[in-house]
């Protein structure tokens, strides 16, 4: 097959006309990364604080208060008395609280006496976010309640000293903004050049266009080119904001990243017209990349719920993800400075992944161009 | 009371053609019980299979006590110990090698304690902030415990904290989940389907050959919106069965409370499709349409993240979302039993943002055919 890239370049010139003129695509090109900064730079915060906590307080001596103030001093939780007449239970039961508080009686008598004061903390089972929260605050208080309370300092106990690395602030937008480029390329790359070529078969005008001396190649690469700068963009904008709003540190390669980004969004163009060239009609075309590209880059890439969490099964299926291992390489490269070397192993993950892919599309879109 | 023949007509049209396609049968029946075993199964916010390095010389008791108490906590998925012999430990970090490093005093760790300044040090990789709060929180209390087991009586901790997490004492992840999720994929088909078939129609043409059709335009849009509504409410039974069978979810409420919650909340949603329709020229708009809806209103749900932690002024944007409220009927309805307070506070908010977005959209649609 001969290959013009002069001819190629023509293409992706009308092409990009297409989305210049089309304010709906340009919207969601251009739109779609600064909606998604702004949602999960400002909108959605990870650091949770401020859970309106009920609190029944039976004991009312010294103790009972100093231990719920264990709970508002974290600085995690707002604490709202209640009186003895109203079940605990009806809080949860109302969605008027996530969680209530209930000191026993004589919870301060028993710890002076050396014995085991009682407090039953109820969750709601019902609100996944709201709970989890809760429970991972949960250790550290109860840690630090106990140890307010010990009478005698536990001999022999080592002194912990904990160092949080790449993150010593604990900030969640670290985490959270530079993998945004992960899902943006993911709807980008593979929605819209899945949608746009299966609208080019749903009208015809592929045909069309084929019947012409160009050859097949120079179509895609045509085809393809406009995305690949719109979804560069995207990562581009990302980054901007990353570095210069939310001032998350880059501490790695700059050429190891972006070839990163090159490799990823090939992978995911070629994944895009893969789809179009099976669906061959925009509705489907929109839920095969949907379930294939969009849902996976944000739910199993690891962008929010960690894959070291998901159960085995899913641990190894999200292997053959590409945005698995973007989402790896872009949070090593960002925070932890990681090298070419140390990044190896995601880095040819990637790489064998665009490769199936490319070969995949460019094998089903010649057989069925053949007469 | 009599119906209408020609919207009876529009519904059974509109339903034959989206029963026909098997891919749209698909994507209405097959594509959200796909979705719901996919991410009641692999989404979790909980802290598991920490990667967790002890180094330690080898042969400390101490260091080896550590390493079997985190084996038998269940939190960590492979606790290995490593000789202190010049490693790296933030290159391990930053390889992925491990998640937590516990390093003990190169003498080992029951030596130092015995002289009485052990110093341990704990490095967590805090690329993700709130998972390694709570990796700090497990490895310290796995220390805790190797410790305790080392001294002759363990004192017990001076507050027994009785913890339940009500309505799912064992937190199954996917008793949490699944009726959020459940009403996520409700809201998705219904958007996308809606206003898909009417851009389809749009950029077919055959919209036009309606509008010369001697029917009124409440009838075309009655005729358009019903059979999705109908499509909608179909889908409810089939999601609550596989929520109840393949995931054991509860449904401790009354059906008929489901049964109205839902139905107010499908047709609000069609109508938002509707009026997604009434931007879009093509299919392709229609779906981006969908896209900048959607988007907002699955994150401001509180499915995936709690209301309450929105930043004030955007907070109102939470509460003109039915996403957000039907998902809270849901949940409390499977799950609490259904509180008739919660019940009738969450329709009516429902109901008027349901009522708005019809009438907005009602009126867009008309003016675009006339």
């Amino acid at each position: 097959m001969n290959f013009n890239a002069a001819r190629a370049l023509a293409i992706a010139l009308k092409e990009m006309r297409h989305i210049l003129r089309d304010p709906f695509t340009l919207a969601l090109g251009l739109g779609l990364p600064l909606l998604l900064l702004l949602m999960f730079g400002f909108i959605i915060d990870l650091n949770y604080g401020d859970i309106g906590l009920k609190v029944q307080d039976q004991d009312h001596t010294r103790f009972s208060r100093e231990f719920a103030r264990t709970f508002s001093s974290s600085g995690y939780f707002r604490l709202e008395p209640f009186s003895s007449e109203i079940a605990p239970v009806s809080w949860l039961d109302s969605e008027k609280a996530s969680g209530v508080l209930v000191i026993k009686e004589n919870f301060g008598r028993y710890i002076k006496s050396g014995r085991q004061g009682g407090a039953q903390l109820l969750l709601d089972g019902a609100d996944n976010s709201k709970t989890g929260v809760v429970l991972s605050y949960l250790a550290g208080i109860m840690d630090a309640a106990n140890r307010k309370f010990a009478q005698t300092p536990p001999r022999n106990s080592p002194e912990i000293r904990t160092r949080f690395l790449f993150n010593q602030e604990l900030n969640s937008r670290w985490f959270i903004v530079p993998a945004l480029a992960t899902v943006i390329i993911g709807l980008l790359g593979v929605l819209l050049t899945a949608m746009t070529v299966a609208r080019e078969w749903e009208n015809g005008s592929m045909e069309l266009l084929l019947s012409t001396p160009v050859s097949p190649l120079e179509i895609v690469a045509g085809k393809l080119l406009p995305y690949f700068a719109l979804s560069l963009t995207g990562t581009v904008t990302v980054y901007i904001a990353a570095r210069l709003v939310f001032g998350v540190p880059f501490n790695g390669s700059q050429i190891v990243y972006w070839t990163a980004c090159s490799v990823f969004i090939t992978a995911a163009l070629a994944q895009g017209l893969l789809i179009s060239v099976v669906a061959r009609q925009q509705r489907l075309a929109m839920q095969l990349s949907m379930i294939s590209g969009l849902l996976p880059a944000f739910l199993l890439s690891g962008f929010i719920f960690p894959v070291e969490s998901m159960p085995v099964f899913f641990r190894y299926f999200t292997m053959i993800l590409s945005p698995r291992w973007f989402m790896e390489i872009s949070r090593g490269v960002f925070l932890k400075g990681a090298g070419f070397m140390e990044l190896i192993r995601p880095l040819s993950a990637l790489l064998a992944i665009n490769a199936v892919l490319i070969t995949l599309a460019v094998k089903k879109f010649k057989t069925d161009i053949e007469p | 009371m009599k119906l209408n023949p020609a919207i009876m007509g529009f519904i059974k049209k509109e339903l034959t053609q989206a029963l026909r396609d098997p891919r749209l049968a698909a994507l209405i029946f097959l594509v959200p019980i796909i979705q719901l075993t996919i991410f009641g199964l692999a989404i979790s916010s909980e802290v598991k299979n920490i990667r967790l390095t002890v180094v330690s010389r080898p042969g400390d008791y101490l260091a080896r006590r550590i390493e079997e108490r985190a084996g038998a906590s269940g939190w960590f998925s492979a606790v290995r110990i490593d000789s202190p012999a010049a490693q790296d430990y933030a290159a391990l970090l930053r390889e992925k090698r491990t998640e937590a490093v516990v390093a003990v005093p190169p003498e080992g760790l029951s030596r130092a304690l015995e002289r009485g300044d052990a110093k341990i040090q704990l490095l967590i990789d805090a690329a993700n902030a709130s998972r390694a709060r709570q990796v700090e929180a497990y490895v310290k209390n796995v220390i805790a415990l190797a410790l305790a087991d080392n001294s002759q009586a363990p004192p017990l901790p001076p507050v027994k904290l009785d913890l339940r997490v009500l309505y799912n004492p064992s937190l199954e992840s996917a008793i949490f989940l699944v009726p959020g999720i459940m009403a996520m994929i409700l809201c998705i088909i219904t958007v996308i389907v809606t206003s898909m078939a009417i851009a389809r129609e749009r950029e077919t043409g055959t919209f036009e050959t309606l509008i010369s059709a001697p029917v009124s335009t409440g009838e075309i849009l009655a005729g358009k919106t019903v059979p999705y509504i109908l499509l909608g409410l179909a889908e409810i039974p089939i999601i609550i069965a596989a929520a109840v069978t393949l995931f054991g979810v509860p449904l401790r409420g009354s059906l008929l409370q489901l049964a109205g919650a839902g139905f107010i909340f499908v047709s609000t949603t069609v109508m938002v499709g509707v009026l997604i329709s009434t931007f879009a020229q093509n299919q392709q708009q229609a779906m981006m349409g969908g896209f900048i809806f959607l988007f907002p209103a699955l994150l401001l749900s509180g499915v995936m993240f709690p209301v309450e932690n929105i930043p004030e002024g955007w907070r109102l944007l939470a509460y003109l979302n039915p996403l957000m409220y039907f998902a809270k009927l849901l949940r409390n309805i499977m799950l609490k039993g259904g509180d008739w307070g919660v019940f009738w506070t969450n329709i009516g908010a429902l109901c008027a943002i349901g009522a708005t977005i019809a009438a907005i959209s009602a009126a867009r649609f008309k003016a675009r055919l006339n």
